[in-house]
């Protein structure tokens, strides 16, 4: 229930406010980035902060997105905490510090406003960006409000620093949906902030009193040992994901679920299974066809995508008659990316439930949950081969 | 101004480098790289970008250097180095060095960017280039620093284009302290780094050093200090330091500036099978580009 107090501390803030304002809560020492459509607000405000001494952060204003994250691999081998924001193109320029950063093992957080990409020239929201950095090593999580969005920053840093996990995290949200669109957002105070995450704790850092190398020359055997090691430490992620996520509901009194947010009927005949604000608008459409007579509808949203997570989607499977899958992205030549990953995992998991693929929402496309609900009745007819 | 018996002391107190690396015979930037940490009193972080140092620090369990080293991909070694040198000061460390050590592929081409944007932000660090002319790790390819007239095995007939000067481009940028110096010339390198350390905390520093590659140049071993030597005595390789844009000869190679002082070029190309069957105007082309370097140096010591 609702304080008197709290109702006060009720903030109308974007995606990109609620994001910069949890960033500051979680105090990162050092900050680089590079200004892009939809993110560039987020390092606005943050250098606007750094440069009137309202956050105590080393901002670093690089010249590309390539030496944004650069900036960040620096200053995580370092021992300190960092952040950058970016999207679409950016994230694509950062690529390969992005795969350096994981599969160094260097925590941090960076969010990702989700931007189709070139070409055609378009700053509107998809996934395309998101899945390019599917295998970079990365925890990758999907908020679907603004308020998701805020919770999620400590929740990422805390999750990336664990010595269990230590790999780095993105907090996706989608572009103008939620970056550019205000809403509710209660703020975290800076006790719960503190209380929920500790100080960095690095394992290894540059420190010419202990002299080491980071990403020498490193022979077959072992590095494969080195990936082996990391696919373990993100399979131990989905518990700590999990423990992070229960904390900040206990702390905060929002239940954003677990893994994967689930709506509607839990048994229903067709469950529709998405990521971000697409999923907000499901919930709507599920709402809208379980008065039409037509069967139960139910929707379940993962909030993370690496690591993917397995049980839950099983269980989903095992509740549903059939799943529709909204794919915000194309894989050329093969299925689209959520699908695939949904339709492997049940094959392993012997699971045969009909999983049907919509994709939509590419480049900004407009899908109110009328449409869904249209679409989801069409959907449903697919034969599955 | 240290003296060679000094410095020798001095290299063997610090053991920068432990004996024993992956480095080649005769190769010169493991020399310089010693005189450099030597020079930073092992109180550093390297970062150093792909090159023929990710490899000579070997692949064992044991770690031959004495300072850390933060290998990284090829274009980022100056922002590592800046996120490092944040987080250094955020803790209150300003006494610790950071140091890019970069070659020329990984300066002039890949790395420009990075370089510059390191340099515009007046970053507390200090970015060596050790200059040997080429991707030498890879096996002597092309560099945007390659010079002209050399055979790389991108330039089989010889390079036809001038190489890029990044030093010059250094100071036009308006960096504090820009130097020149070569690994034959082990005093002089030790104090311009020393130098930069010193005197030009706090800022943005860049060094460039000649560093021959016996395989990739076909120079005998036993040559490289002695053809090192030469392309500072050739007028090849101008001494220099440039303090706030003005451009001041070091002692070891201030009498060059007089082309009649200089040896001849070929007494440095001759030893050097990268310079061998070139086509002779090629190589006097390549010879002429020594003369334009020191009418930029001229320019800048305030003399034109």
């Amino acid at each position: 229930m609702l304080t008197e107090e709290k109702t006060k501390n009720i903030k109308i803030w974007t995606g990109n406010d609620a994001v910069a304002n949890a960033v500051r809560l979680s105090r990162p020492e050092v900050i680089a980035a590079y200004p892009i459509t939809p993110s560039t607000p987020i390092i606005k405000t943050i250098s606007n902060w750094a440069a009137k001494g309202e956050m105590d952060v080393e901002y670093i204003s690089v010249e590309s997105e390539h030496a944004a994250m650069a900036g960040c691999v620096g200053a995580s081998a370092a021992g300190g905490r960092t952040f950058t924001a970016t999207a679409s193109q950016g994230l694509l320029y950062m690529m390969e510090m992005v795969y350096m950063a994981g599969f160094t093992r260097l925590p941090m957080t960076m969010a990702v406003v989700n931007r189709s990409l070139f070409a055609g020239w378009n700053i509107w929201v998809d996934h395309h960006d998101m899945y390019s950095m599917r295998d970079a090593g990365w925890i990758q999580i999907i908020a679907k409000n603004n308020q998701e969005a805020h919770d999620m920053i400590p929740v990422s840093f805390k999750v990336s620093e664990n010595h269990d996990v230590y790999v780095p995290s993105a907090v996706n949200i989608d572009g103008f949906i939620l970056s550019h669109v205000a809403g509710q957002v209660e703020p975290l105070s800076q006790k719960l902030v503190d209380d929920f995450l500790p100080a960095f704790d690095p394992i290894f850092k540059l420190d010419p009193a202990d002299p080491v190398s980071f990403g020498s020359l490193t022979l077959p055997g072992r590095y494969a040992k080195l990936r082996q090691d990391h696919l373990e430490s993100m399979d131990r992620a989905r518990k700590h994901l999990r423990e992070g996520f229960e904390e900040m509901s206990e702390l905060t009194g929002r239940n954003w679920g677990s893994l994967v947010e689930i709506y509607g009927e839990e048994n229903a005949d067709v469950g529709i299974i998405s990521l971000g604000t697409i999923a907000e608008e499901t919930e709507e459409a599920v709402d809208i066809l379980n008065t039409m007579g037509i069967g139960s509808f139910g929707a379940t949203r993962l909030r993370s995508f690496r690591p993917f997570p397995f049980e839950e989607v099983v269980d989903a499977a095992r509740r549903y008659g059939q799943i529709i899958v909204i794919d915000r992205a194309y894989s050329m030549g093969a299925n689209a990316p959520l699908v695939t990953e949904i339709r492997n995992h049940l094959q392993k998991a012997n699971i045969s439930t009909p999983v049907k693929s919509l994709i939509t929402g590419v480049g900004g496309q407009e899908v109110p949950y009328t449409l869904l609900v249209k679409m989801f009745q069409e959907v449903m007819k697919q034969e599955v081969a | 101004m240290v003296s060679q018996k000094e410095l020798v002391q001095l290299e063997l107190n610090s053991n920068s480098i432990k004996q024993g690396n992956l480095a080649c015979a005769g190769c010169q930037l493991n020399a310089a790289f010693k005189h450099s940490l030597t020079a930073i009193k092992n109180n550093g972080i390297a970062v150093v970008p792909a090159c023929c140092t990710s490899v000579i620090q070997g692949a064992g369990d044991g770690y031959g250097m004495n300072v850390p080293i933060m290998n990284t991909a090829f274009a980022a070694a100056p922002a590592v180095a800046s996120g490092i040198k944040r987080r250094l000061l955020k803790e209150g460390n300003t006494d610790t060095t950071v140091l890019v050590w970069a070659g020329d592929g990984g300066t002039a081409d890949i790395g420009l960017a990075a370089l510059s944007g390191a340099a515009e932000r007046n970053e507390d660090i200090i970015y060596i280039m050790y200059n040997n002319a080429g991707y030498q790790n890879t096996g002597n390819q092309k560099s945007g620093a390659t010079p002209r007239g050399t055979k790389t095995t991108t330039t089989t007939t010889g390079k036809k284009s001038r190489g890029k000067n990044i030093a010059r481009m250094m100071v036009a940028q308006g960096v504090p302290y820009v130097a020149s110096a070569n690994s034959a010339f082990a005093t002089d390198l030790y104090d311009k780094i020393t130098r930069a350390v010193e005197d030009f905390k706090g800022g943005f520093r860049y060094i460039e050093i000649f560093s021959p590659c016996p395989p990739g140049w076909d120079v005998d071993t036993r040559d490289t200090h002695a053809m090192g030597k030469l392309a500072t005595e050739t007028g090849y390789w101008p001494l220099w330091e440039a303090v706030d844009g003005v451009v001041t000869l070091s002692k070891r190679g201030a009498r060059y500036n007089d082309p009649a002082k200089r040896k001849p070029f070929q007494e440095y190309t001759k030893l050097q099978g990268r310079y061998a069957h070139i086509d002779e105007q090629l190589l006097i082309l390549a010879e002429e580009d020594i003369e334009f370097e020191w009418k930029w140096i001229r320019r800048f010591m305030g003399e034109l």
